[in-house]
């Protein structure tokens, strides 16, 4: 278990603020999520109809924790700042790629990806920005490590479509039936190489 | 594993990032789960609307036609509504009997199968109510002398 020093930019002074990511969910993470994360997100879902509610609002960490923890091949990943917790994420190291340039070859495959319902902009003004570049960050460097050249692939949520297409250049590939008909996203080796550089 | 950006390269990437949303991945039960709620039908409903009107009227002691001249419909619609949950009740007929009812004319609407379930549970209910609606008891002797009657005319136009 490896902690690094990341970044977030806090909204309410526009600076960059140091954060903690952590390559290992841990039970004070889950406690986290179970605390103030699920009660800011049953606030904002009380009352309102299922279309009004966030994409992700009834998934249950802790119920996923027991899920991948006893398995290989699955690594989380939980960003805190300022003593809360601000982001989750789960990958695989078993999925395949599917675009035709690097098709067969693996990739880290990002099961789940959530920031906390404080950092939406669909929710209110967020907190903190920058838990979703972090992640890819993550996942990008994973798939570095484990000799998969950065090569990453993930099913979007509809309304985070424009995040992996338009800011990380990730190539779409369709909406994928078997998977609820999200759309499918997939970073190559290259498009890899030019988000490490920052471009 | 250890994430080593500079701070810049932080700041550079988070500016692109912007205010979007990045949620990724869908659990196994996205979207939830058919439950039972959705797995109840408008028609299964239309039977317990109809259990409730002959049960409604059978407890003020009213006859199918009593029922009609109190609501303003024609006998007819009352015996289609308790006898036929195939058939798709008159709106009109419905929030008359409501008013009869003395009930949300809503409640009756869903129940009828008109307008969409807002109420999974009511439905839930209301089926529930249905089934045990069904009578257990052995017949009167009127009504097992309506029932011969009815059997023996089944026979002779067989018959012919």
């Amino acid at each position: 278990m490896q902690e690094s020093r990341v970044y977030l930019v806090k909204s309410a002074t526009k600076q960059l603020v140091e954060a903690s990511l952590l390559d290992e969910v841990m039970d004070r993470h889950l406690a986290m999520w179970n605390g103030s994360w699920s009660a800011a997100m049953q606030a904002h879902c009380a009352g309102r109809v299922l279309r009004d509610k966030p994409e992700d609002h009834h998934w249950d960490w802790k119920w996923k924790a027991g899920e991948w923890r006893p398995l290989l091949g699955y690594h989380s990943f939980a960003i805190t700042c300022e003593g809360e917790l601000q982001g989750l994420m789960l990958v695989s190291d078993l999925k395949s790629a599917r675009i035709q340039a690097q098709f067969g070859k693996p990739i880290v495959y990002v099961e789940f990806v959530a920031t906390a319902p404080w950092n939406r902009p669909e929710i209110q003004t967020p907190r903190y920005r920058g838990v979703g570049t972090v992640m890819v960050t993550a996942a990008v460097e994973l798939s570095w490590e484990l000799g998969y050249r950065g090569r990453i692939g993930l099913h979007s949520l509809p309304q985070a479509e424009e995040f992996y297409r338009d800011k990380c250049g990730m190539i779409e590939l369709g909406k994928d039936a078997a998977h609820q008909s999200l759309m499918y996203y997939e970073m190559t080796d290259k498009q890899a190489e030019a988000f490490r550089l920052g471009h | 594993m250890k994430l080593k950006r500079s701070k810049a390269w932080y700041a550079r990437r988070i500016a692109l990032e912007g205010d979007v949303e990045i949620g990724a991945g869908a659990p196994p039960c996205y979207p939830p789960p058919a439950t039972m709620e959705v797995r109840v039908k408008p028609v299964d409903t239309r039977i317990a609307f109809g259990a409730f009107v002959e049960l409604w009227r059978r407890n003020r002691g009213w006859d199918a036609v009593k029922l009609a001249e109190e609501a303003g419909v024609k006998p007819e619609e009352i015996l289609e509504i308790e006898h036929n949950p195939q058939s798709k009740p008159q709106p009109n007929a419905v929030n008359r009997l409501a008013a009869v009812f003395n009930l949300p004319a809503r409640i009756l609407m869903e129940l009828a199968g008109l307008i969409e379930s807002r109420t999974p549970k009511l439905r839930q209910a209301a089926v529930r109510f249905a089934a045990r609606s069904e009578s257990v008891v052995a017949l009167n002797p009127r009504e097992r002398e309506a029932f011969e009657t009815f059997v023996s005319a089944l026979s002779k136009t067989a018959g012919k």
